[in-house]
This record gives structure tokens, C-alpha cells and sequence, in this order.
């Protein structure tokens, strides 16, 4: 009852929070501005221009939902890094505390609340996903869990990296260290043809970066019969598996220095 | 009877990250608070009250020493269920109502707020509160924000209620409303650990006195012989002769009243005048202890050069 508590309120506050609103209104923007040269192609007729349809539409939606679900990321840990620190910096963590409520339920709760806030942006994502397929004029082969159950598990790395750095520092900085890991991470992934840095860091990186790339759900995003890729269970359970313990140990860091931190109104 | 609260050699020394600084917001401070009792916890800005506060309540940890609230390390879960808190500043989340928040920290406090309806009615009467129930928190003027403050302290009928500064921000009227609330709650036998700068107002239900200057405790005691200790003796005698005028009560007061002379005296030298008088024949009419005020008692303490017992 109390997570439940806790997690509904954090996600009627998220709602309300005015820089994920003006975060969420820019996206759109950019979405938009996207969309415009989709929707120019589709409007035209002729041999020309569907052979530009084709050439062109599938980069672009591809771009696109990358876009957004890069921007899914950040959101989810600016989302979590404010959850936390908004609490601190109005002072209701001081009344929500002294209720018999411990500190690692506290937290959990705001993960929670994050995450439902990331469910619905998921969904969003997942029209939004049939939708430009449509436009396009492609239909979206990829089961739809995997469309998601990846994106949900990349944000829960994020929520949960948001949490643990707001932790011992301000969300401002503790989300610029997400923007830089995230960068980070697709600079060092496998795929990357990036050579600039030594192998030996490159490796060390991708093992201490949450390995964004294996998360995506782009990797599984077929539009088209002709580009579908099979993936065994086991490679979906790996690859889960292997974000949810990313997340979990974020979480748990978290909580574990929580715990002994002095709690004021910031 | 076990104490309530127990502070036990509690030092509290912030400490700058990357730094020698230090600064000592409490020194050794003990102090025991017996259940049933109303306990003012008094000093000066930056005296270290609400860094007390923070430790009893398990928000700050202290440097050495030990805490105890209900016998438990404070933080403890058994410690909070029974304890209700208001911190000084109130915030809450300012797209609730007051019905809605209350039933959120019901929810938080573990418990089902389905049939909490008319204890959340019956708590926001008492804080005179009812008619805003549809009236965002956001909305509220600070002396509201109290109020419901107040009323989210008392909502899971807690043994222990921390106030850190319940009057500020209302109006005299809003002042006496709670005072007459914490007097309510005491004859309920709530055990009620309050800090204010409103002395007077203190001075009217507290019963037992914690005052602390600069991180030191300085004062503590019942009220009562915190406020009689130290005073004058006022006595009423049918007369004074010259002899002791110049005597025994050589530089004290004396005044000139309707049954005769009124003598004001150190309350260590009232045996000694009483069996002068009585030596010279006089007659003693009355021997009133003449008490402190509670601020003249706080202002003595605080401004008593060294600060520290």
C-alpha cells in the first residue's frame, strides 16, 4: 500500500512537473518538424516519387523513433533524478519519512511512480511507432512486447542511474552524467565504427556503460517482411536479464547510500 | 515509567566535504522526556533545536552519543507509528486537497483510507479546516498550510507529537486555536515534544522546559521550578522599623502598601528577613515566591555570558 502510495503520487506530481512538460512539448516539436518531409512524400503520386518513398521513408522513421527513444532515456532519468530531488528540495520527503516508511521503500516508490510515468510514454511510443508505419506506408512486423518490454528495461536503467546519482549529488549534474553515459555507451558498443580510443578503454567502458544498444528495441523494429530478423528466447532473456540486473544494481547502490544520508529541505 | 525520548550525550558536527571545517550544531546534550508530558524545546535561531529535531526523527544521524524514541533507535518503524510530526516550514505536494493528502499519508502511515472519511472530517474540523476540502493545497495561505500540518501530525492518533514551530505563520486567533488544540491533546495524555519562539504562549502548557544555546544545553527542568528558582520573595509585613530597613533589608525594595510594607527580597535571604521580622515584633502577613516569566527566564539563559551549564 504504501509503494502504491508513494508511486501514484510521484506519478501525478511527474505529470505536473512543468520541465518534463516543456521537456515533452520540444520533443514533439521536433517530431513534427520530422514528420513534415513523410508526410510531403506520401502526399505525392507517381513512379518517382514512390521509389523516393521507399528510399527515404525507412531511414526516417528509423531515425525518428531513435530519436525518441533516446529521448525516452533522458526523460526516464531526469525524471527520477526530480522525483527524488524535487522531494528533498520542497521539503515533503521530511512528512513522507516520518510516517513509518523506510528509505529504500521511499525510493522504490519513486522508481515505481517513474516507471509507470515511462509505461505510458511506451505506449505513446508504440502508436507513434504504428503510426508513421502507416504513413510510410509499411506495416510494423516486430511482436509488439518486445516493442514494450525493451524500451521499459533501458528506462529502468536510466530511472535507476537517475536515482543513484541524485543521490550524493544535484539532478542538473547527475543528469548530465547520464547524457555523457549514454553517449558514452553508443561510442563504445560493438557496432560502433568509432576508433578514436584505445580498445583497451573501449572495452572497459562497455563493460561499466549500460550497453544502451543491446537494450534497443530498434534491433527488433522490422517494418517490412523483407528486413524481419529472427531472435531465439534466449536472446531476448539475455539481454533483459542483463538490464534489469544493470538496473537493479543502480538501485541498490542507490538505496544503500540513501540510507545514510541526512535528509533536510535542500 | 520509560522516557518518551532520550538523548544521551548527543554530539552533532557538520563537517564540510573537502574541507577542515567543522562546526558543532550540538554538544553533548541529555535529556530525558517522561511520557504524558508536554516538553518545550527552547533557543535561539541556530541554537541547534531543529538539528535535535532531525536526529529524534531519524533524518539526520548524530556524530556520537544515542537516541532513543520509545526505546528504539529513532527511524525505527515501530517508533514512527506511534509518533506524529510537524517540521518547521510544512511543504507538501501542492496538487493535493487536504482530504486527499491526509489519506495519502493514512496510505504511507500503512493504513486503509477507504472508511477514513469521517476521521478525516473530524480532523479537519479540528483544525478548522472544513469548507476547503476541494481546495488545493497550492492554494492555501500560509497559516492553511499549517493547519493541515497539524492535522496530518495527528492522524494516526500518535503518543508522540514533534512540533517544530506549530504557530508560526498564524494569526493570534490561529495561535490560541492551537494552543487550545495541544492543551486538548495533553489532557488526552499525548506526550507532546514542541520547540517555539512564542514563549508566552509556551509558558501556558508546557511542562517541562529543554533550553539549548550554541548546541549546549543550558536549561532544563519542570516549568514550574525553572520559573520559581532563582527569584524574589515578596513579603508583606504590617511594618518595617528603621533598624532593619537599614539592616537586614538594606538595598532592597520596599514599598508602601494597603496592609503595610512590601518587601521584595532574594529568595535565599527569606528565612532570614521573615525571622528578623518576627524578631522585631512585626507582623508577616504574606510571603508570595515571585515567578519568572518564561521569555525572562530564556533571555537570562541566552544571554548569560559562557552560554553552557
Amino acid at each position: 500500500m504504501k509503494l502504491r502510495a508513494i508511486a501514484l503520487n510521484t506519478f501525478s506530481s511527474l505529470l505536473r512537473n512543468k520541465i518534463i512538460i516543456v521537456f515533452c512539448a520540444g520533443c514533439v516539436c521536433v517530431l513534427l518538424l520530422m514528420l513534415t518531409p513523410l508526410l510531403v512524400l506520401r502526399n505525392g503520386r507517381g513512379a518517382q516519387n514512390a521509389e523516393m518513398m521507399q528510399m527515404a521513408v525507412l531511414p526516417l522513421i528509423a531515425s525518428m523513433m531513435q530519436f525518441i527513444s533516446g529521448f525516452g532515456s533522458l526523460l526516464a532519468a531526469w525524471a527520477a533524478a526530480d522525483a527524488v530531488a524535487g522531494e528533498m528540495r520542497s521539503g515533503t520527503i521530511l512528512a513522507m519519512l516520518a510516517r513509518p516508511v523506510r528509505r529504500w521503500e521511499f525510493l522504490l516508490g519513486k522508481f515505481l511512480g517513474v516507471q509507470l510515468m515511462m509505461f505510458v510514454f511506451v505506449l505513446i511510443m508504440l502508436g507513434l511507432n504504428y503510426l508513421l508505419a502507416w504513413i510510410g506506408g509499411a506495416s510494423i512486423q516486430t511482436n509488439p512486447w518486445v516493442l514494450i518490454v525493451y524500451p521499459m528495461v533501458r528506462y529502468m536503467i536510466y530511472s535507476a542511474l537517475g536515482i543513484l546519482l541524485v543521490t550524493v549529488m544535484h539532478p542538473i549534474l547527475a543528469f548530465c552524467i547520464v547524457l555523457v553515459t549514454m553517449i558514452g555507451a553508443g561510442l563504445v558498443a560493438p557496432g560502433n565504427a568509432e576508433t578514436f580510443m584505445p580498445d583497451w578503454l573501449r572495452t572497459g567502458l562497455f563493460y561499466v556503460f549500460p550497453s544502451s544498444n543491446l537494450l534497443s528495441e530498434t534491433r527488433f523494429l522490422t517494418i517490412t517482411r523483407a528486413t524481419l530478423r529472427a531472435a531465439v528466447w534466449t536472446d531476448h532473456a539475455i539481454a533483459l536479464v542483463y538490464g534489469l540486473d544493470y538496473a537493479l544494481v543502480c538501485f541498490l547502490l542507490a538505496a544503500w547510500i540513501f540510507r545514510s544520508r541526512s535528509l533536510s529541505r535542500d | 515509567m520509560s522516557a518518551v525520548i532520550e538523548f544521551q550525550h548527543v554530539t552533532k558536527i557538520y563537517k564540510r566535504m573537502f574541507s577542515e571545517e567543522k562546526l558543532a550544531a550540538l554538544s553533548d546534550v541529555s535529556f530525558e522526556m517522561p511520557p504524558g508530558q508536554v516538553c518545550a524545546f527552547l533557543g535561539p535561531n541556530g541554537a541547534g533545536k531543529t538539528t535535535s529535531i532531525s536526529m529524534l526523527m531519524g533524518f539526520f544521524f548524530p556524530t556520537s552519543g544515542k537516541i532513543r524514541v520509545f526505546g528504539k533507535p529513532p527511524g525505527d518503524m515501530l517508533a514512527k507509528e506511534q509518533l506524529g510530526f510537524l517540521p518547521e516550514n510544512f511543504a507538501f505536494h501542492k496538487f493535493l486537497t487536504a482530504p486527499k493528502l491526509l489519506r495519502f499519508h493514512l496510505q504511507l502511515a500503512g493504513r486503509n483510507p477507504a472508511n477514513a472519511g469521517n476521521l478525516i472530517a473530524d480532523l479537519l474540523n479540528k483544525v478548522k479546516l472544513n469548507g476547503y476540502e476541494n481546495l488545493k493545497i497550492g492554494r492555501y495561505s500560509r497559516g492553511m498550510v499549517q493547519r493541515i500540518g497539524i492535522a496530518q501530525a495527528l492522524l494516526c492518533d500518535p503518543k508522540l507529537i514533534v512540533l517544530d514551530e506549530p504557530t508560526s505563520g498564524l494569526d493570534p486567533a490561529g495561535r490560541r486555536e492551537v494552543l487550545q488544540l495541544l492543551a486538548q491533546l495533553k489532557a488526552e495524555g499525548k506526550t507532546i515534544f514542541l520547540s517555539s519562539h512564542i514563549l508566552p504562549e509556551v509558558e501556558q502548557i508546557a511542562d517541562h522546559v529543554i533550553i539549548i544555546n550554541r548546541g549546549k544545553m543550558v536549561r532544563s527542568g519542570r516549568l514550574q521550578d525553572l520559573l520559581a528558582s532563582g527569584g524574589q520573595v515578596e513579603i508583606v509585613a504590617d511594618r518595617v522599623p528603621p533598624e532593619l530597613a537599614q539592616g537586614v533589608f538594606r538595598g532592597a525594595l520596599l514599598e508602601s502598601v494597603q496592609q503595610g510594607v512590601r518587601v521584595l527580597v532574594e529568595a535565599a535571604r527569606k528565612r532570614e528577613a521573615v525571622e528578623a521580622l518576627w524578631a522585631a515584633g512585626c507582623d508577616v502577613i504574606a510571603m508570595t515566591p515571585q515567578r519568572n516569566t518564561l521569555e525572562e527566564l530564556f533571555l537570562k539563559e541566552v544571554d548569560r555570558p559562557g552560554g553552557a551549564q
